[in-house]
């Protein structure tokens, strides 16, 4: 079944600034649906005026906000996460409509997302200090938290729905305001995320989205009132751009960049079980995931358990159906555009001209429904690759899975160390000491057993470590409650 | 085509019961005697929907596996509903018990499919298989009151 498209005629997209819908100076753009290769909105590259104002209204707003009560922040909260499960059908058809994700994908983005909302409705308590009696005799100690003033939030191209959230729920729950900048590519979620705030009745300036490109991130950058950064997106940007001038201009950060996961497969693996979750690792999302699997190392000298669990997986992946993410037999949709599709391709040639061998051929595909192959590709996967090739240790970002051969354990985590990135490594294994030596030496911060995307739930931090993450707090949980909370500790004595 | 993707699988699974209730609330307008249970089954179809529903919409583990945690082939489990003018009442029972036998095939198979994948469908698959086959004892018993 097909399901109803949510986005008809090709709105033009406002920002959100100060509780109003206002249009833009700046150049426009066209957002496309990259399963029919069709404009669907026109998006602004706003101006650094248009920045300014946003935070502006963000900093005017925080004083009343910082003092409205913990409690009726949360009811802010609690009422947008009843509007955002109101809508859920239709925010969820918008993600497929611009990303061209699965429609089983993009609801759960959405699920994802409000989870993090309503984590942060429990801000009563996630907000409470603690303190010590006598510290010396007649004199107690106690620790509060304070929000800091305005933050910016920078989502990336792959998750429009749900990234931002990782971090929005948890600013304003404490205090702050927000402006958030979603990717000029996939505007529409935080467009309507945006309304739900505002029917959800935060008042004006509380949480702002201003549409654009380097010119509201620069904006944000250098704006001295604010606080602190939310990105994710590549590492060179979260690397070079993005935490290097956080530092520079003392800014809080939290940096969020690429990955290239390595799937380890034990041979006492549950086979059944480990394809099919690998084919969600690897081609889920179409391979767009900083969590997505890469690099699939199989472990061990046992060629008849090599060849029969990689028959398995070709097998499987050559029957995955590619088309547009609203027909429900889908399952996995376009690259986000041409461009991506362009620079997957260059990539499968050069595992080819490196010396890789070419199992299954992503650019031979068919795509159901007759829609234009323009953003499509299928599943590719290389045997025979080497750790120091191109498409066994960069990121690719698309629908490759890169299979690698390790004599034991001890090799796989050493090959697995040696990348610079350390996002979401998983071992496939039904021996608990495998599995407990791998999760005690990987480097990576989330790290799956026997799961092939380690998204860990809104309650708990999304981890990274080395090239894949930049900063010290993380988004969600609690880790984002002391991101977006200042510390300040009381000594008092009553004389 | 076959049904992989767990929306796919849900929306055949509500078709089901959607379905199923109506053929029930038209028993239960024929056959006066036992308006009662057909009532009750059209009525639990809905409290199924909404199970349903909230296993899939509810839990976020299922969904980022949704894509390839199913292999239903949705003819093996189609059910008919339609009942002729002349149909006598035990035939028509006949009708449910088959209808339901299906219908308890569809959910316990598409549970074990999933559930190594999947958490919280499965589950409610798996319950709403055993007020399948619970239905079905029903109906036997009925049948043999008939008989």
């Amino acid at each position: 079944m097909i399901l109803e498209e949510p986005i008809t005629g090709v709105p033009l997209v406002k920002n959100f600034i100060d509780g109003e819908w206002v249009e833009s100076k700046g150049e426009i753009k066209d957002v496309v649906n990259p399963a029919k290769y069709e404009v669907i909105a026109k998006v602004p590259i706003s101006t650094k005026d248009e920045i300014d104002a946003a935070v502006e209204a963000a900093k005017a707003a925080f004083p009343d906000w910082r003092r409205t009560t913990p409690v009726a922040r949360a009811r802010c909260l609690f009422r947008l996460k009843e509007l955002l499960e109101e809508h859920f059908e239709e925010v969820s058809r918008v993600q497929t409509q611009e990303h061209g994700k699965t429609i089983d994908e993009s609801r759960g983005e959405t699920r994802r997302g409000i989870e993090n909302v309503e984590v942060a409705c429990g801000i009563p308590t996630l907000m409470m200090g603690y303190n010590l009696e006598d510290i010396a005799t007649g004199i107690d100690e106690y620790l509060i938290r304070q929000p800091l003033g305005v933050f910016g939030i920078i989502g990336p191209f792959n998750f429009p729905f749900m990234i931002p959230l990782w971090s929005a729920p948890y600013a304003v729950a404490t205090g702050n305001c927000v402006v958030i900048k979603p990717s000029s590519e996939v505007p529409l979620s935080q467009m309507k995320i945006a309304e739900l705030v505002d029917e959800a009745g935060f008042p004006p300036g509380v949480w702002n989205v201003v549409n654009g490109g380097r010119t509201v991130v620069n904006g944000m950058l250098d704006h001295p009132d604010i606080r602190g950064i939310a990105f994710v997106g590549s590492t060179p940007t979260a690397k070079d751009v993005i935490y290097r001038r956080c530092g520079e201009t003392g800014k809080r950060v939290i940096a969020q960049g690429g990955a290239k996961n390595f799937m380890v497969i034990m041979p006492d693996a549950n086979v059944r079980a480990t394809v099919a979750s690998l084919m969600t690792s690897f081609f889920g999302n179409t391979g767009q995931r900083c969590l997505s699997g890469a690099n699939l190392l199989i472990v061990g000298q046992d060629d008849e358990f090599y060849n029969s669990f990689m028959d398995a997986v070709a097998d499987t992946a050559s029957r995955i159906i590619v088309g547009y993410g609203l027909d429900e037999s889908v399952q996995m949709g376009p690259l986000r555009d041409k461009e991506k599709k362009e620079k997957v391709i260059r990539y499968i040639e050069s595992g080819i001209a490196e010396g890789a061998k070419i199992r299954l051929d992503g650019r031979k595909f068919k795509v159901t429904g007759g829609y234009p192959d323009t953003c499509f590709l299928g599943p590719s996967i290389f045997e025979d690759v080497t750790p120091d090739v191109k498409i066994g240790s960069e990121e690719i970002f698309g629908p490759v899975m890169s299979v690698m051969r390790a004599k034991n354990l001890d090799e796989a985590i050493e090959m697995c160390n040696a990348n610079p990135f350390g996002n979401g490594h998983a071992i496939f294994t039904s021996s608990g000491k495998s599995a407990r030596e791998f999760q005690y030496r990987i480097t990576s911060g989330n790290v799956g057993i026997n799961i092939g995307i380690v998204a860990p739930m809104a309650f708990f931090p999304f981890s990274g470590m080395k090239d894949s993450f930049f900063g010290i707090l993380h988004t969600q949980g609690q880790e984002a409650i002391r991101f977006f909370t200042e510390s300040k500790v009381v000594i008092q004595r009553w004389l | 085509m076959k049904l992989q993707t767990a929306s796919a699988v849900i929306s055949f699974a509500k078709s089901l019961e959607d379905e199923s209730a109506k053929f029930y609330e038209d028993l239960s307008q024929r056959y006066a005697k036992d308006k009662d249970v057909f009532l009750s089954f059209a009525k639990e179809n809905r409290k199924n929907l909404v199970q349903i529903d909230r296993a899939y919409y509810g839990v976020i583990t299922d969904a980022i596996e949704g894509c390839f945690a199913f292999d239903i082939e949705p003819e093996a489990y189609t059910v008919e509903t339609a009942l002729a003018e002349a149909t006598s009442y035990a035939d028509a029972l006949g009708k449910a018990i088959k209808l339901e036998e299906k219908i308890g095939k569809f959910y316990s198979d598409a549970a074990e499919q999933s559930k190594s994948l999947m958490a919280d469908v499965p589950r409610a698959f798996v319950l709403i298989a055993g007020k399948r086959a619970k239905r079905g004892s029903e109906l036997r018993s009925l049948l043999g009151k008939e008989g």
